[in-house]
């Protein structure tokens, strides 16, 4: 997969450059809320649980100021993309115990045409390994800007 | 005017409750079978059998005929439940729902299927 591919992913409808929450269990309910908002979604009590059970299995906050909470959930019908960015920094039991900072939430469906939820997921974790990534992802201000880094990334 | 009794709101009450638990056991069920793959790709999954025994209290909280049903779907389509899009289609097979099963699929809570696939339905 090509950093391109991931491009149709976003909206600048879920691109949050100063996130309210300061606690893992705020955040993933400002981002499914703004999911609502925007009517990506529908029901945010059956998200929230999913995403909740998903912490249970390990966190996924990957360490480095980065998390990506994710999964499929059959409230949804297009694979959609978050993003949340945090100066503060947001208490979520990451592997480093670090706070986290960059917030990729990706929501899929149960099925999805040519199967691109894992090889989307792997992708971003590719390119949040990078620390040069992970700078100019918090120095983007803009959704253009923001575009601009995933696809050079 | 509510036309509804406290009784018949009570019953869809637990009808959605019933829907929603067996949605919340599909997201379940699809993120146990994907946990070799998100290892793979370096998530921590120490919580496997936490989830595995979240799974089992809340198959326990669905009635057995609705539960054999999502198992019996599940076995033959990997998918039991399936959204129904905006314009009505069953994203299991891609029909068309008729109108007298779409507006149905709106307004009451009832488990319906499709009648295409067979699938659970669930409207987004």
């Amino acid at each position: 997969m090509d950093n391109d591919d991931l491009i149709g992913y976003f909206s600048e409808h879920l691109f949050l450059p100063e996130l309210q929450a300061t606690t893992k269990d705020d955040l993933l309910k400002e981002l499914v809320d703004q999911f609502v908002k925007v009517k990506y979604l529908k029901n945010s009590d059956i998200v929230l649980e999913m995403l909740h059970q998903r912490e249970r299995l390990g966190s996924t906050g990957i360490g480095k100021g980065v998390a990506i909470p994710h999964g499929r959930t059959t409230s949804a019908s297009d694979i959609m993309i978050a993003f949340g960015k945090s100066k503060q920094g947001i208490e979520y039991d990451a592997i480093d115990n670090k706070p986290v900072h960059l917030v990729f939430m990706i929501i899929a469906p149960p099925q999805d045409e040519n199967n691109m939820y894992l090889p989307i997921l792997g992708k971003m974790v590719e390119i949040l390994n990078k620390a040069k990534n992970r700078t100019k992802l918090m120095e983007a201000e803009t959704f253009n800007e923001f575009i601009d880094v995933i696809s050079k990334g | 005017m509510n036309l509804l009794t406290s009784f018949q709101r009570g019953k869809l009450v637990d009808k959605q409750k019933e829907l929603d638990r067996l949605v919340a056991l599909q997201d379940l069920d699809m993120m146990i079978e994907e946990i070799s793959e998100v290892k793979r790709l370096g998530f921590s999954a120490e919580g496997e059998a936490e989830l595995t025994k979240a799974r089992e209290d809340l198959a326990a909280k669905i009635s057995k005929p609705l539960l054999y049903s999502y198992e019996k779907l599940k076995k033959r389509y990997k998918r039991a439940i399936v959204p129904v899009q905006e314009d009505n289609t069953c994203l299991g097979c891609f029909i068309k729902l008729p109108t007298s099963i779409s507006a149905l699929g709106r307004t009451d809570t009832s488990v319906i299927y499709c009648e295409g696939c067979g699938r659970i339905l669930y409207w987004l």
